[in-house]
């Protein structure tokens, strides 16, 4: 039996189904409404999965009209397009049925490849349907040309809220139950990406414990873990050259993870070498994305492993709980709470004639006279901005 | 209208209220005078009246009008010099009102923008010579390409002495109606380092808590605005206490927003007050060198100082 993916099943079929994208809706309708002259074509553009040919497909049938689709191959393949476009260009269809033409994906056209992009132009001018055309990047600067030629309507992803909502709609139909927490899990890690969430939400449906379906995640910290020992603890050994490999995690975040953890394990001369080691990873990380010479990862991944690991002088015993790296999110938190105080800095700056950057290092001394109600009248400052400086001191 | 913020509502709008740098006064004067300048450098520290003296300059040249012939740009701010450019393009394409033949375009902290940058921005002045002077102005001029420095007259602004900014302080007192002791404006311009807009910074926040600037209150407000964090920050390490000098650098760099530079700075001049043994304050100094060069390439600057806080707990050793 061909039972179909969810995503597929449960794809919306009216307007009225499509969630979270109302304003791309109505830029929809009022395109569709426009005589063939004037409307040229229009393009749905945003990430994966936040339902830009399922909009293609809900407006077909809302106006009942039949889709041709086009894919990047077509658009070389000059017979094929005469076979899709006579009868599409053709006033009258013998269904009576209206026509869209679906152009999906055009980001799959590459840009050497240009003439199916030149050739996608001028299908647009010739056609008499309405076309629609989806892409992910439509700031691709091979679409430059396409991009003067169209009306653009923006996706955005879809917030975690409406996702989650979405899926327990689907467990509902489907008469299956599943922890809140695992959808939770399962909304945020999509970022944003529909499909992807109802993928998975299916997977974990089938699953005994569905909670595995977030596992993926947390084995990473399992290898980063054991890395880490083997960097840690034991004797440098060249084995420790490849150890990054088995580690399913980017560079970067290794790089955290160690930064974070050298002080709960070596003390002294051998934190000093293992931070001089870290310190030199750092600078050939810079050097690989200034001068582009990847051969510099070699140094990167050898000081790292090895090189961190050679810090000390003799092995080392018992147990140690790594902690997972703070930095970033402590980053990002701090960044959310001075939000305010680089607005504030910034209204200054301009003001005395100076850069915002001096502002925010002067903040310290002007903080005391900020909080007098005829400068910060003065400057502009908003009752966020007063509440902020009220609240710091 | 009158400005509530003493840096701006004193800073002086003709030539003659300007303290210090007599001789480069009498030199723009008479350049103003011509009604024809070049283009201009002005470099020297923070503080010593080089974005007050464009300011003066402009308002001399072009009077009540000065607004739409005067473009301020901070080249550390602008997100790389295609902005720069774009905006001078748009700004130099009408021409100037009244009986000057050009425009004024300020850039401050030209010497953030790199090497290549600059070249852009030579070729950038030459487009425009017709109808724009340009004014730079920089910390270093070492740090700005001599093409650069060839098609500008160069000004070289010193620090301000001691006399001057009591001077400043004097007129603010009398103007405000403050109370302010000897041993306060030392205090100030101990805390100022010379720098003018800082000092006049101090004073306002001094005085916001008390018309009567004693030197204690002055010590607050100035020790409040020093990263004197950075000081337990080192003590933690050379304790030998590493996680905790980590954690507080953070701390101190995400909360105050202090650069890797600044914080360097900071460690630099402490050095010397350590309880560690002379050879090891150079070791030290070395280090520090090494580390800010590094983060000055473009290294991660929490990573880079971690690596030198390391090294203090070495120090702290005696080793």
């Amino acid at each position: 039996m061909n039972t179909p993916t969810w995503t597929e099943k449960y794809r919306p079929k009216t307007f009225a189904e499509v969630r979270g994208q109302s304003l791309a809706i109505e830029k929809l309708r009022n395109f569709l409404k426009k005589p063939s002259t004037e409307r040229g074509a229009i393009v749905l553009h945003g990430p994966p999965g936040t339902g830009k040919t399922s909009l293609a497909y809900v407006i077909a049938n809302e106006t009942k009209s039949e889709i041709f689709e086009l894919n990047a191959s077509d658009l070389r393949n000059k017979e094929k397009l005469n076979e899709i476009l006579r009868p599409a260009t053709e006033q009258k269809s013998l269904t009576k049925k209206g026509k869209i033409i679906l152009v999906d994906e055009v980001d799959g056209i590459s840009e050497v490849d240009r003439g199916g992009l030149s050739e996608l132009v001028s299908l647009i001018e010739s056609s008499a349907h309405p076309m629609i055309i989806t892409a992910n990047d439509i700031w691709d600067k091979k679409f430059s040309e396409l991009r003067r030629n169209v009306e653009m309507v923006q996706l955005k992803e879809i917030d975690y809220k409406t996702i989650k909502d979405i899926m327990i709609e689907i467990l509902r139909k489907e008469k299956k139950f599943i922890d809140g927490d695992v959808l939770t899990n399962i909304s945020v890690k999509s970022k944003g990406d529909l499909r992807a969430a109802i993928n998975d939400l299916q997977i974990a449906s089938s699953l005994e414990n569905p909670a595995e379906i977030i596992i993926d995640e947390r084995n990473k910290e399992v290898d980063i873990f054991s890395a880490m020992r083997l960097i840690f603890k034991g004797k440098p050994n060249n084995s420790l050259l490849k150890i990054f490999d088995s580690v399913n995690m980017p560079m970067e975040e290794i790089l955290l993870w160690i930064e974070e953890n050298i002080p709960t394990e070596y003390r002294g001369e051998e934190l000093a070498k293992a931070y001089e080691a870290l310190s030199r990873v750092d600078i050939f990380k810079k050097r690989i994305y200034r001068q582009q010479y990847w051969r510099f990862v070699v140094y990167e991944n050898a000081l790292l492993s090895y090189g961190v690991s050679a810090a000390k002088k003799t092995e080392k015993l018992g147990f140690t709980s790594y902690k997972k790296p703070t930095r970033i999110l402590k980053m990002w938190l701090n960044n959310q709470k001075i939000e305010k105080k680089k607005t504030i800095a910034k209204k200054y700056a301009k003001y005395v004639h100076i850069g915002e950057k001096r502002a925010l290092y002067e903040f310290p001394t002007i903080r005391t006279f900020l909080l007098k109600p005829e400068v910060q009248e003065e400057l502009n400052l908003t009752t966020e901005e007063i509440e902020y400086l009220n609240k710091e001191n | 209208m009158t400005s509530e913020i003493w840096t701006e509502k004193y800073r002086p709008d003709k030539f003659e209220d300007i303290v210090g740098q007599e001789g480069i006064i009498k030199k723009v004067k008479a350049l103003v005078g011509s009604l024809n300048i070049p283009h201009l450098l002005f470099t020297g520290p923070a503080g010593t009246g080089k974005s007050t003296l464009a300011l003066i300059i402009v308002k001399e040249l072009f009077g009540e009008s000065w607004k739409d012939n005067y473009l301020e740009l901070n080249a550390s701010d602008e997100r790389g010099i295609n902005i720069v450019r774009e905006k001078v393009k748009n700004f130099a394409r009408t021409k100037s009102f009244g009986n000057v033949p050009f425009k004024i375009i300020f850039l401050d902290e030209a010497d953030a923008l790199t090497p290549e940058a600059q070249q852009a921005l030579r070729r950038t002045m030459e487009n425009y010579s017709q109808t724009c002077r340009f004014i730079l102005s920089c910390n270093y001029s070492s740090k700005i390409i001599d093409p650069i420095q060839s098609r500008c007259a160069m000004f070289r602004f010193k620090l301000l002495e001691k006399k001057d900014i009591e001077k400043i302080i004097r007129k603010i007192e009398t103007a405000e109606k403050l109370q302010i002791k000897p041993e306060s404006i030392e205090m100030i311009y101990e805390g100022s380092e010379g720098d003018c807009r800082r000092c006049i910074n101090i004073l306002q926040s001094t005085a916001s808590v008390s018309p009567l600037i004693n030197p204690d209150l002055v010590a607050t407000i100035i020790s409040s605005a020093k990263p004197k964090d950075i000081l337990v920050v080192l003590d933690y390490a050379i304790s030998g206490d590493f996680q905790k000098a980590r954690e507080k650098l953070l701390d101190v760099m995400l909360k105050e927003s202090i650069s890797g530079q600044d914080v360097i700075k900071a460690i630099q001049k402490e050095i010397w007050n350590l309880p560690v043994e002379p050879e090891l304050k150079v070791k030290l100094t070395e280090k520090t060198g090494e580390t800010e060069f590094r983060i000055v390439e473009g290294s991660d600057p929490f990573i880079q100082l971690q690596s030198l806080l390391a090294s203090f707990v070495l120090a702290g050793l005696g080793k």
